[in-house]
């Protein structure tokens, strides 16, 4: 009995958490948390030998599996695995019910935000949001004004990330209302673990999320422009070299549809088609997963060879809906989102139920004044970029890299908010070189379906989403092109 | 179905079946060598010549090349710019893969995928320089895998059969160009050598039917008699075995007809069965006078009329031709 893994207690025991930030497993005075409280047993009567098994099982079954994604910046266009840690992140059931009363209620307010920027304009007029924060905002797409999507629904798919600060509140970081990805990891994630930690899922109660996909499908499906249960929905993708093609191909399987490149469709008399081998057939439904720029050289950008071109007349003319809708980039910007929570005021008559991260928008003199006096102290963030670019890190950026965003803050203050640091939650991850629990940042991108219905679009959460892990010691990014990994998310069953 | 994916759903057959076939060329080569008394250069040469890489080959590597083993073996397995090379075809056949990979089953794109790592991976090499046999063997048997996969966890329809065209057309090929390598013993001809000859020739018999895995089904057709009639008959004729010209040609006509049944309407693959049935027809007329004709140019005739239906099938079903994809060339 001498030997550590006997001890109950041993894999936990020499776990730190990291002073100043909420650990998502221990508490500031060192005990396990009540939601987190099972799966610490589970893993340690698993033991540190039986981990690292596990974990190098798991790696092998995402290679075999070939759940890879792109690297852009590898000029042989390598496949790389999203580092996967098989340590859960666990989320208690109340924690988990009032994220997702809070994710519907703002999905609600910025589709109705949406409606707003492209119709009438209320908002602006009533000047509860500047309308030039709104109006310059470089994904805001002037032409698409007074155009209803088919089905009413513009935000077929969300993905918005969530962090949690020293307190353990979630708050809101970001909005990604155009073709955010990552679910597929969440489904690849939880199958591995249903292979290598099946008894844990079942013990601990953990909310199923293998049925995305055909919730995916239904929502898809609901926006046809005509007989819903018949439509053809098709996934239309930039092809196999764009970073997320894995997640492309393994949705429209896990849908059953068709995986479209742009060259597979073609507009006539503004209905799209798709080439088959039995000749041209009609599509209604179109998941698309490139961005607005490319979809369609008639409409965009005429010097491009890529996209379909007439598709936007098709949409127009209401003969296809396309998912997400054209246009959403507007609320992706991130001087637009300080607003949200006036928007769910303006059009909900509500109080926002999910925190934010103050932001300090460049755009507005006094702001300016606050983030240039602060530099070393902010993180600074290009509005329209996204994937840790474009980012400056104040506390650990060097003299010479704040003084260069100093110069692009005074050049084009629209383009830069700021915000203090969080510093965000920390879960127990796997260190496969110590074979030990280490302290690591993490973040949660939920995603959302929204589907239409009569009445008002009624929007699904997927229970957990994507938990993304800074693998590196002491970093806070979790992007997967920088060093990056995953989580499998655990969201317990209420109790019954 | 969309007829890009149909396309790549052909070459992914193509490829599979014929990165199986030519680790399964190479290893037959090998034991040849062992077995008959030949000249190197006699057990090499027809396989460079067969992969259509005999000019390359000679102006890389001079004249002596096809006589070394190790030469041979190195360029058509490993070599990348040979566009036939084993390499290449597990390299093709796994980044057809990547790109179809909503249409094929989880089990088959996962024993590509390994396929694939491994043969890129350090461990193959060392299994090629130390336990050369298992390396081909480990090759044919996850390419057998594979294609086996393919018909037990696939459901049988458009993508499915596309795929098994592509298997059935690659095959009619590989089969009829391999018993093209030593068709000079099997012409009319040659016929009453000295007994030497006659054990040379029947060592290569042999070997065309491991080549062809067709040694246990001729064995049990022709109770144990190695003829030449009879290894003609079994490897172009025999309609039970599943690597012969007239299983592979049926087979394909028989697929193209589900695919597109007479009176389907649109006119799309009326050609392509018309060629095909054309094929079919000509190979039955010329059974009875494979004792009189050449059986070079029964073959090559197959070879030359299977690769224009190809073309055809490419431009009725499959959208524009891919310059990536190779076709080896007939001899």
């Amino acid at each position: 009995m001498a030997s550590p893994e006997a001890d109950p207690h041993a894999l936990f025991a020499r776990y730190q958490p990291l002073a100043g930030s909420y650990d998502e497993f221990i508490s500031n005075e060192g005990t396990p948390r009540a939601h987190a409280l099972t799966a610490i047993r589970l893993l340690t009567s698993l033991g540190a030998t039986e981990l690292g098994r596990c974990q190098a099982l798991a790696e092998k079954a995402l290679i075999s599996g070939g759940v890879t994604f792109n690297v852009y910046s590898d000029k042989r266009g390598a496949e790389k695995i999203l580092p996967f840690c098989m340590i859960p992140r666990v989320i208690g059931a109340a924690e988990w019910g009032r994220v997702e009363i809070g994710l519907v209620q703002r999905l609600r307010a910025l589709e109705m935000f949406l409606d707003d920027v492209y119709g009438k304009q209320r908002i602006l007029k009533e000047g509860v949001i500047p309308a030039d924060m709104v109006l310059g905002a470089k994904h805001f797409i002037p032409k698409l004004h007074g155009l209803r999507p088919p089905g009413g629904v513009r935000i077929h798919i969300a993905g918005i990330d969530l962090i949690r600060d020293p307190e353990g509140t979630f708050r809101v970081l970001e909005d990604n209302l155009r073709t955010p990805s990552g679910v597929s990891y969440v489904l690849e994630n939880r199958l591995i673990t249903k292979r290598v930690l099946p008894q844990a899922l079942e013990q601990l109660g953990v909310r199923q999320v293998g049925q995305y996909a055909a919730q995916l499908a239904d929502s898809l499906r609901s926006v046809a422009p005509n007989q819903p249960e018949d439509a053809n929905v098709v996934l239309l993708t930039p092809g196999r070299y764009n970073a997320a093609y894995f997640e492309h191909t393994f949705l429209a399987r896990m849908m059953g549809i068709e995986l479209v490149e742009p060259s597979d469709l073609v507009v006539d008399a503004d209905t799209v088609y798709m080439r088959t081998t039995r000749g041209p057939q009609r599509v209604d439904v179109i998941y698309r997963r490139i961005d607005d720029d490319y979809l369609d050289p008639e409409f965009f950008r005429p010097d491009s060879v890529l996209g379909v071109p007439g598709l936007m007349r098709a949409y127009a003319a209401g003969k296809v809906a396309l998912a997400n809708a054209p246009g959403n980039g507007v609320c992706d910007d991130k001087a637009v989102y300080p607003f949200v929570p006036a928007m769910i005021k303006y059009y909900l008559g509500e109080e926002a139920k999910l925190e934010q991260v103050r932001t300090f928008v460049c755009a507005r003199e006094e702001d300016r004044r606050y983030v240039l006096e602060r530099l070393p102290q902010l993180v600074v963030k290009a509005v329209d970029e996204a994937g840790g670019n474009g980012m400056l890190m104040g506390p650990q950026a060097s003299g010479a890299e704040c003084a260069e965003f100093r110069d692009r803050i005074n050049a084009e203050p629209r383009r830069y908010i700021a915000q203090h640091r969080v510093e965000l939650s920390t879960c127990p991850t796997w260190d496969p070189s110590t074979l030990d629990l280490v302290p690591r940042r993490v973040d949660l991108r939920p995603f959302i379906l929204t589907r239409s219905s009569p009445s008002a679009p009624s929007s699904w959460v997927l229970p957990g989403g994507l938990t993304r892990v800074a693998l590196r010691p002491g970093s806070y990014v979790v992007n997967s092109s920088q060093g990056g990994g995953s989580k499998d998310t655990w969201v317990q069953k209420a109790a019954t | 179905m969309i007829s890009r994916v149909a396309d790549n759903c052909f070459w992914f057959g193509r490829y599979v079946e014929r990165a199986e076939s030519t680790a399964r060329l190479l290893a037959v080569t090998r034991e040849l060598v062992f077995d008959a008394d030949l000249p190197p250069e006699q057990c090499w040469q027809p396989l460079v010549i067969v992969s259509g890489e005999l000019p390359t080959l000679l102006e890389r590597d001079g004249a002596a090349a096809v006589g070394q083993g190790e030469v041979v073996q190195r360029y058509i397995t490993w070599n990348p710019d040979n566009g036939v090379s084993l390499l290449n075809s597990v390299r093709a056949a796994r980044e057809i893969a990547r790109t179809i990979r909503e249409v094929l089953s989880i089990e088959v794109w996962e024993e590509v995928n390994e396929l694939y790592l491994w043969i890129s991976d350090g461990a193959s090499e060392a299994a090629y320089a130390n336990h050369r046999e298992d390396f081909y063997r480990k090759v044919r048997r996850s390419t057998q895998l594979c294609l086996g996969l393919v018909r037990s966890t696939m459901l049988h329809d458009e993508p499915m059969r596309f795929l098994w065209l592509g298997v059935m057309l690659e095959r009619v090929g590989q089969t009829a160009r391999i018993l093209d390598m030593h068709h000079h013993t099997l012409s009319p001809a040659t016929e009453a050598g000295d007994s030497q000859q006659r054990l040379v020739e029947l060592n290569l018999w042999l070997s065309l039917l491991r080549a062809c895995s067709g040694f246990d089904g001729f064995m049990k057709r022709h109770r144990g008699r190695v003829s030449r009639e009879g290894l003609v008959s079994f490897l172009v004729f025999e309609s039970q075995f599943p690597r012969s010209l007239r299983y592979c040609l049926r087979s394909a006509l028989g697929i193209l007809g589900q695919l597109y049944p007479p009176g389907c309407g649109d006119g799309v693959g009326v050609e392509s069965l018309a060629s095909l049935e054309a094929l079919c027809r000509w190979l039955d007329k010329n059974e009875s006078a494979t004792r009189t004709t050449s059986i070079h140019d029964l073959l090559t005739n197959v070879v030359d009329r299977s690769s224009a239906l190809c073309s055809i099938i490419q431009r009725e079903m499959l959208g524009p031709e891919r310059p990536s994809h190779t076709e080896a060339t007939a001899q």
